[in-house]
């Protein structure tokens, strides 16, 4: 049976964890919100990217030369860009996202591919360097802030891995942002980029045709070359937007349910404690009544 | 007297959110190849930005304008709709000199590795960057 001393020691302890998971997540609700508006703000570039790609492709009379939407023939090397987060104590939302890509990475070696892995955030690189994997790259330090500027590195990056012939294809696992309470682990083909995002339905080609003939400055071509690696950079903003979001989601999920698991801690303790208290006292008044009674 | 001059919708977007989106006047974005002005009614047109300055004409009589200074992107005209698709634009009253400092050198830190060979994104785009960021400190060393 503990003592009443080491019974008030635990409790001590607990409710000081349970302060600290108080405290995250109030933290992680409030960045949560902050990077729910962050994902609203890119909405209107993307879909207006995707507008402008669309109809540039309609526009360019060959699609030859453009390296990043050239599918390969034959796939040797398969890279896989895991996108985890830079810290834990979030649940399940590292894991089951390389859990994932572990699964796929076994699948694609059992079709006889090489892989390569991509890894973004600190979580996934401790895990791969650990397993002892060499990465083809990997991108640490802002995956609870992500900026424009590191989509656009990791978009280097990736495009010249693919373009130099390391990577014949390109996928990415990332947790995406469903709700507050849900994560979806989710892949999405990178590279090639899929012929699909040029094609039009019929509507669009009617408001083609009732707009008129557009002015291309300069070849509707070399606009295309352009605006291809900039689609790959806003894709990766948007999964980083995304993660972050889902991690802080994730994070606030994993501490209420923390600080939940302390209150019941701390009860049971306190009452174990109060048990012991008053075995003492009893076990005490005995022993007086028991020398009392030997007196008489 | 003043002759009226008709308006037409005009957005300066970045992926970090709208920069400008209103109407306005005129439009003088820097094209590429040289600075494209739009007015109200310009034919339907595509093409691609160079880092410089985007001048939103909010009234021409009363010489109210916006200056952003922007990166490179892309331009889009059409149903009386001007779109400028932009990395990153920052109104010139409100540069920030430390975080264009390190754009800056995020940019060049990036150019010298195409120079070693470690890396072959695209150059243009990256001197672009480079000149946004120098655009931005020229522009607030002079305010």
């Amino acid at each position: 049976m503990a003592s009443v001393q080491d019974l008030k020691r635990r409790t001590r302890s607990v409710r000081n964890t349970s302060k600290i998971t108080k405290a995250l997540e109030l933290v992680a609700s409030a960045r949560l919100r902050r990077a729910q508006s962050r994902i609203e703000a890119m909405r209107p570039y993307a879909e207006t990217m995707r507008e402008l790609i669309a109809g540039v492709g309609r526009s360019a009379s060959s699609l030859r030369g453009l390296p990043l939407l050239q599918q390969r023939d034959e796939v040797g090397t398969v890279g896989i860009v895991v996108l985890t987060g830079d810290r834990g104590l979030a649940g399940p939302f590292n894991g089951q996202v390389l859990r994932r890509a572990f699964a796929l990475e076994r699948e694609l070696r059992g079709e006889g591919k090489q892989v390569r892995f991509v890894v973004i955030g600190k979580k996934g690189r401790t895990t791969l360097t650990f397993r002892g994997y060499e990465t083809a790259a990997d991108y640490v330090g802002f995956a609870d802030r992500p900026a424009y500027a590191d989509a656009q590195a990791i978009a280097h990056g990736i495009a010249e891995l693919y373009t130099d012939g390391t990577l014949d294809r390109v996928v990415l696992i990332y947790n995406a942002f469903v709700s507050a309470l849900t994560q979806r682990v989710t892949e999405q083909e990178l590279l090639p980029i899929s012929a699909d995002i040029l094609e039009t339905d019929e509507e669009e080609r009617r408001d083609d045709a009732m707009r008129g003939d557009f002015i291309f400055e300069p070849e509707p071509e070399e606009i295309l070359a352009r605006l291809l690696p900039v689609y790959l950079e806003t894709q990766i903003y948007r999964a980083l937007l995304e993660s972050a979001a889902s991690f802080q989601g994730a994070q606030m999920t994993a501490m209420r349910n923390a600080s939940k698991n302390a209150g019941e801690l701390i009860d049971t303790l306190t009452l174990q404690m109060n048990r012991a208290r008053q075995a003492e006292i009893t076990q005490e008044i005995l022993e007086v009544v028991a020398g009392a009674e030997a007196l008489t | 007297m003043a002759e009226t001059h008709p308006k037409f919708d005009v957005a300066v977007v970045t992926p970090e959110g709208d920069a400008f989106r209103g109407e306005a006047e005129m439009l003088v974005v820097p094209g590429a190849a040289g600075d494209i002005g739009v007015l109200a009614r310009h034919a339907p047109l595509v093409a691609t930005l160079r880092a410089g300055s985007t001048r939103v004409y909010l009234d021409r009589e009363a010489d109210n304008v916006v200056e952003l200074a922007t990166g490179p992107g892309f331009f889009k005209v059409e149903l009386d709709r001007a779109i400028a698709l932009v990395d990153d634009a920052v109104d010139v009253k409100e540069v920030d000199d430390a975080r264009a400092q390190e754009q800056l050198e995020a940019a060049k830190a990036e150019l010298e590795r195409i120079d070693a060979g470690e890396s072959t994104a695209d150059r243009w785009q990256l001197e672009q960057r480079i000149k946004h960021a120098e655009n931005q400190l020229t522009v607030s060393g002079r305010g």
